[in-house]
């Protein structure tokens, strides 16, 4: 298994390529699978994460630092998501007895 | 860059598994702790990929900031956040999400590690200074709206909190 993974992964761009996309993978079956909204906002942390790598990555292959910058302003946007998503996981999920985004019967659309 | 292929290849081993455990721990305050984890890894994966600034600002704001400010919240929330077990029906759907967009994506990084040429030896300036000319020059719209968008995260934070504050109080007062 891990001399499959070897003789694929030549380069460490491919190996940074392919954590990228296994990174996302996961942050969707974390996305698809929690039930609790803290562990969402983190899976999709783990997205944006994945993401970030990726723009560094081109970054470096190009040789172009656009996509470092970019990088930063994803982390800027993650920061921010994070504020905003943790406050209303707050100020809803803190008068119910559980942490479970399947049981409010009141959010509409 | 052929010598930095095994603390690349340790780092994203990291990263990759504190995800996936994030992804099937039970306690949230476990994973908290691997976000933590995970972030760090990241961080590394940038500096060994020459982003150095992007791996403080990582260090900075995803270890420092957030996972401490993910922390407080797990604090506050009732029972520590635990979460009730996942329904069989609902890990069937997940893991088959998680396989269409792995394969998508896998698919998609081998054509293009198939079709591209490897990285040639860095001829720009990745210090500082690039980043600080690629932010003020042609980035700089995006710069500037970051700071509108932190600006909406903060009130929008407060006034959230605040309508939380105000009718806990009203109902206490109904009482």
């Amino acid at each position: 298994m891990i001399a499959l993974a070897a003789s694929l992964v030549s380069t460490p761009e491919v190996l940074v390529l392919a954590t990228s996309a296994l990174l996302f993978t996961v942050g969707v079956v974390g996305l698809l699978l929690r039930r609790s909204p803290i562990a969402l906002l983190m899976s999709i942390e783990i997205l944006l994460n994945a993401g970030n790598l990726l723009l560094v990555l081109g970054a470096r292959v190009r040789n172009q630092i656009d996509g470092q910058t970019a990088a930063l302003l994803v982390l800027v946007l993650g920061a921010a998501e994070a504020v905003v998503g943790l406050a209303l996981a707050l100020a809803f999920f803190r008068p119910r007895p559980d942490a479970d985004i399947d049981s409010p019967g009141e959010v509409q659309g | 860059m052929t010598d930095r292929m095994v603390p690349l290849a340790i780092a994203c081993a990291i990263a990759l598994f504190s995800a996936l455990g994030l992804v099937l721990a039970r306690r949230i305050v476990h994973c908290a702790c691997l976000l933590l984890v995970h972030s760090l890894a990241i961080a590394a994966c940038y500096l060994l990929l020459a982003a150095d600034f992007a791996a403080m600002g990582q260090v900075i704001v995803y270890s420092g900031a957030i996972v401490v400010l993910f922390l407080f919240v797990v604090l506050l929330l009732p029972q520590d956040g635990v979460e009730p077990k996942a329904r069989p029906g609902r890990l069937a759907i997940a893991l088959a999400g998680g396989g269409v967009v792995g394969a998508v994506l896998l698919s998609g990084a081998t054509a293009v590690a198939a079709a591209s040429a490897p990285a040639a030896p860095a001829t720009v300036d990745f210090e500082i200074k690039g980043i600080a000319r690629s932010l003020f020059g042609p980035q700089l719209v995006p710069f500037e709206l970051t700071a509108i968008l932190l600006l909406v995260a903060i009130v929008g934070g407060v006034t959230l909190w605040q309508r939380h504050t105000t009718t806990r109080s009203d109902a206490e007062g109904r009482r």
